[in-house]
C-alpha cells in the first residue's frame, strides 16, 4: 500500500475509532446504573429526582441516553465534573496543556537517554556496556512510576528541598499570560528567567520518573536498528574514507538508526499518558491524571468518561503524526494496513 | 504422498519441533540476564508456594495482615518484625510474602484468559476472513486507541475497589495484542507452503489450524505473554495504588500507598520493600521476555 493512501485510510478511520471509543465508554459508565446521584441532593424529594432524571434523560432508553449525550459531545458539552466544581470543558484545558507539558518533557528525556544508551548498546552488542544498557533499560519499564517518585521525593524534596511540588509558584506566575498552557514556553514568550527557572524546576523531577519507564521501549528499537545500521555498507564506506570511528557512529550509524526508532515513539507515547496518572498524583501535577483519580474517588463520572475520550484522542493523534513523521523521513517505506 | 503416510510426516514434524525448543532453551540461558530473571521467578514461586509455612497465614483472611498493634511503624529488625511495621501494626515482610501469592494470581489468571480470548478472536478472525474479520478487527482497532491502564482504570472504577475487578478490568483490556498477534501469524502462516501441502493432501480447515498453524504461530504468544506476566502485576499494582483495591489488602501496590505518609516522615521500610517486591517481579518476566524475544523472534522489535 501506498504511504499517502495508508496515512489517508487512518485520517478517515480516526473518527470511527473515536465514535467505538465513546461507545465503550459511555456503556461502561451506566453499567453501574444511573447517573442521577451527581446531580441530586439528600433533602430531595422522590418526585424531585425524578424530575431531575427526566430532565437528563435518564429515564429513557440507553441508546436514547447515548445518542443525547454524544450531541451533547460534537456540540461540545461534556457534561459537569464533579471534581473540578465546573463544566468539564471549562476545566479540561489547562489538565491537557499540564498532562502535554509533564508527558513532552518526560518523552524528550526518554528519547534522550534512550538515543544514547541504545547507540552504545548496538555498537557494543553482546560486552558489557550493551548488557548495562539494556538492564538499565529494562529497570526503567520494571520499576512502578508511583514507587520511583516516592522514593525520588524523600532526597531530593524532602532533604534537600530542591524541586517543589506542583506546577509552578503561584506569586511568581501571577503576572505570566498563558498563550500557550505549557508553562515553560509561556515563560519564555512572557521573557522571564525567574519563570521559567520555576516552571522547570517544578517539572524536572516527574519529568525525569516518567521519562525513565519510557526509555525501555525507545533503547530497544535504537539497538537493534543500530547493530542492522553497523552492518551496512555506508558504515564501510565512511570507514574506508578515513574517518574516525566517532565520526562513523555518530554522523552515519546513528543518524540512519534513529529513522525506524521513531515508530516506537508513538507506542512510548501511550505508557507515558498511562504512566502521568499516577506521577501527577505523587508530584501534584494538576492534569489529567490527577483530575481522573479523584473523580474515581468520588465516582465522578462525567470527568471519567472525558478523560478517556480525551486520552483516546490525544494517543491517536500522536500516533498517526509520528507515522507522517516516519514516512516523512523514510520515503521507502511502505506501510500496510 | 498418500494420506496414509500422513500422520508419520507430521510426528517427525512435531519431534523437530521438541528438538529445536530444546536448543532454542540452551540458547536461552547463555544469556547471562535471562538466567537472573528464571533464578527471580524461581524464587518467588517457592514464595507464593510456601507462604504458609513461611509465616503463619492470619485468620480470617490470610491476605490481611496480622496487626501487632503494640509495635505500629518499628523499623526493621525491631520487635520480631525483620522488614518492619506499617502505621496498622501489619507486618511488611507478612505482606510481602502474601502478596506474591496475589501477584501470581493476578498475573496467571489474567495472562491465561487473554491468551485464549485473543486466540480464540484472531483465529477466528484470520481463518474466516471477510467481513468477520475486518468486524472483529475494527473492534480491536478501538480497543488498541485506548492506552491499557487508563482503560482497565475506567473499568476497575465503575466496577467498584476491589482486586477481583482489578483482574476483572485488566482480563477486559490485555486480549487484543493477543488476537492482533495471532491473526498476523494466521494470515501469514497460511501462506506458507506446507500449509499448502497439506490443503492439497486434503486435510479439513480445523486440522490445518489445529496440528500447522497454531503450533507455528505460538512463539511471539509465548514472547508476549511473558513480557505481559510482569506488565499485568505492573499495572495491577498502579491500580491498587491508586485506591481501586481494598484496604489492608497485602497487595504490593497497596501497600506502597499506605507507606506513602509514612515514607515522608522517615519510615521508609513499607513503601521500600513493597516497591522492591514489584520491581523484582517485574524485572524478572522482562528479562525473561526480553531473552526470549531476542532468540525467537530477532525481527520483532518491540511491537
Amino acid at each position: 500500500m501506498q504511504v499517502r493512501d495508508y496515512l489517508i485510510r487512518r485520517l478517515i478511520l480516526l473518527p470511527f475509532i473515536m465514535l467505538g471509543v465513546s461507545v465503550i465508554v459511555f456503556t461502561l459508565t451506566r453499567f453501574t446504573g444511573s447517573p442521577v446521584g451527581i446531580y441530586a441532593t439528600p433533602n430531595m424529594t422522590p418526585d424531585e429526582v425524578a424530575a431531575l432524571e427526566a430532565r437528563y434523560l435518564l429515564d429513557q432508553p440507553i441508546p436514547v441516553q447515548y445518542a443525547a449525550w454524544l450531541g451533547g459531545l460534537l456540540r461540545g458539552d461534556l457534561g459537569w465534573s464533579g471534581v473540578s466544581v465546573a463544566p468539564v470543558t471549562e476545566v479540561i484545558g489547562d489538565k491537557i496543556t499540564a498532562t502535554l507539558e509533564l508527558a513532552i518533557a518526560a518523552g524528550l528525556i526518554a528519547i534522550m537517554a534512550g538515543v544514547a544508551l541504545g547507540t552504545i548498546a548496538g555498537v557494543r552488542r553482546n560486552r558489557g556496556p550493551d548488557h548495562a544498557a539494556r538492564l538499565f533499560s529494562i529497570l526503567g519499564a520494571s520499576t512502578p512510576t508511583f514507587w520511583f517518585g516516592l522514593l525520588l521525593l524523600v532526597p531530593f524534596y524532602l532533604w534537600l528541598d530542591w524541586f517543589p511540588l506542583g506546577r509552578s509558584t503561584t506569586e511568581i506566575f501571577a503576572g505570566i499570560d498563558h498563550p500557550t498552557g505549557l508553562y515553560t514556553i509561556d515563560a519564555i514568550l512572557a521573557g522571564s528567567p525567574e519563570a521559567l527557572w520555576d516552571a522547570v524546576r517544578h517539572l524536572i523531577l516527574p519529568a525525569v520518573v516518567l521519562g525513565f519507564g519510557a526509555m525501555a521501549i525507545i533503547v530497544r528499537m535504537m539497538r537493534s536498528s543500530m547493530v542492522e545500521a553497523m552492518s551496512e555498507e555506508y558504515v564501510d564506506a565512511a570507514r574506508a574514507k578515513g574517518l574516525p570511528e566517532r565520526v562513523v557512529i555518530r554522523r552515519h550509524a546513528r543518524r540512519n538508526a534513529f529513522v525506524p526508532t521513531t515508530t516506537v515513539i508513538g507506542l512510548s507515547f501511550g505508557f507515558l499518558l498511562q504512566g502521568s496518572v499516577a506521577v501527577e498524583l505523587i508530584f501534584r501535577w494538576p492534569g489529567l491524571g490527577q483530575w481522573v483519580t479523584s473523580a474515581i474517588l468520588s465516582g465522578d463520572q462525567a470527568t471519567i468518561m472525558a478523560y478517556v475520550l480525551i486520552t483516546a484522542a490525544i494517543f491517536m493523534v500522536v500516533n498517526l503524526a509520528v507515522d507522517i513523521a516516519y514516512a516523512y523521513l523514510d520515503r521507502r517505506v511502505v506501510l500496510g494496513g | 504422498m498418500t494420506r496414509a503416510e500422513a500422520p508419520e510426516t507430521r510426528q517427525s514434524a512435531g519431534s523437530v519441533r521438541w528438538a529445536r525448543r530444546r536448543e532454542v532453551l540452551a540458547e536461552v540461558l547463555r544469556n547471562p540476564l535471562t538466567v537472573v530473571g528464571f533464578v527471580i521467578i524461581g524464587a518467588f514461586l517457592l514464595m507464593a508456594l510456601f507462604a504458609p509455612l513461611l509465616t503463619e497465614p492470619n485468620q480470617p483472611d490470610p491476605y490481611q495482615s496480622p496487626r501487632d498493634w503494640a509495635n505500629i511503624d518499628s523499623p526493621p529488625g525491631e520487635a520480631g518484625h525483620v522488614l518492619g511495621t506499617d502505621s496498622q501494626g501489619g507486618d511488611v515482610l507478612y505482606g510481602v510474602i502474601w502478596g506474591s501469592r496475589l501477584s501470581l494470581q493476578l498475573s496467571l489468571t489474567v495472562v491465561l484468559t487473554t491468551v485464549v480470548i485473543g486466540i480464540i478472536v484472531g483465529s477466528f478472525a484470520a481463518m474466516r476472513g471477510g467481513r468477520l474479520d475486518n468486524l472483529l478487527m475494527r473492534i480491536v482497532d478501538v480497543f488498541l486507541a485506548i492506552p491499557e491502564l487508563i482503560f482497565a482504570l475506567a473499568i476497575a472504577a465503575v466496577l467498584g475497589p476491589s482486586f477481583r475487578n482489578i483482574i476483572l478490568a485488566l482480563a477486559a483490556v490485555f486480549w487484543v495484542k493477543y488476537a492482533r498477534i495471532i491473526r498476523g501469524e494466521i494470515i501469514r502462516i497460511k501462506q506458507a507452503e506446507y500449509v499448502a501441502a497439506a490443503r492439497v493432501v486434503g486435510d479439513s480447515t480445523w486440522n490445518i489450524f489445529r496440528k500447522d498453524v497454531l503450533p507455528n504461530s505460538v512463539t511471539p504468544i509465548v514472547v508476549q505473554a511473558t513480557l505481559d506476566m510482569g506488565n499485568v502485576v505492573l499495572i495491577g499494582a498502579t491500580l491498587s495504588f491508586i485506591g481501586l483495591a481494598q484496604a489492608g489488602l497485602t497487595e504490593w501496590g497497596a501497600m506502597v500507598s499506605a507507606g506513602q505518609s509514612g515514607l515522608l516522615a522517615g519510615e521508609w521500610w513499607v513503601s521500600t520493600f513493597a516497591g522492591l517486591a514489584i520491581v523484582l517481579w517485574a524485572l524478572a518476566f522482562n528479562l525473561v521476555g526480553d531473552g526470549l524475544r531476542d532468540v525467537l523472534d530477532p525481527k520483532t522489535e518491540g511491537r
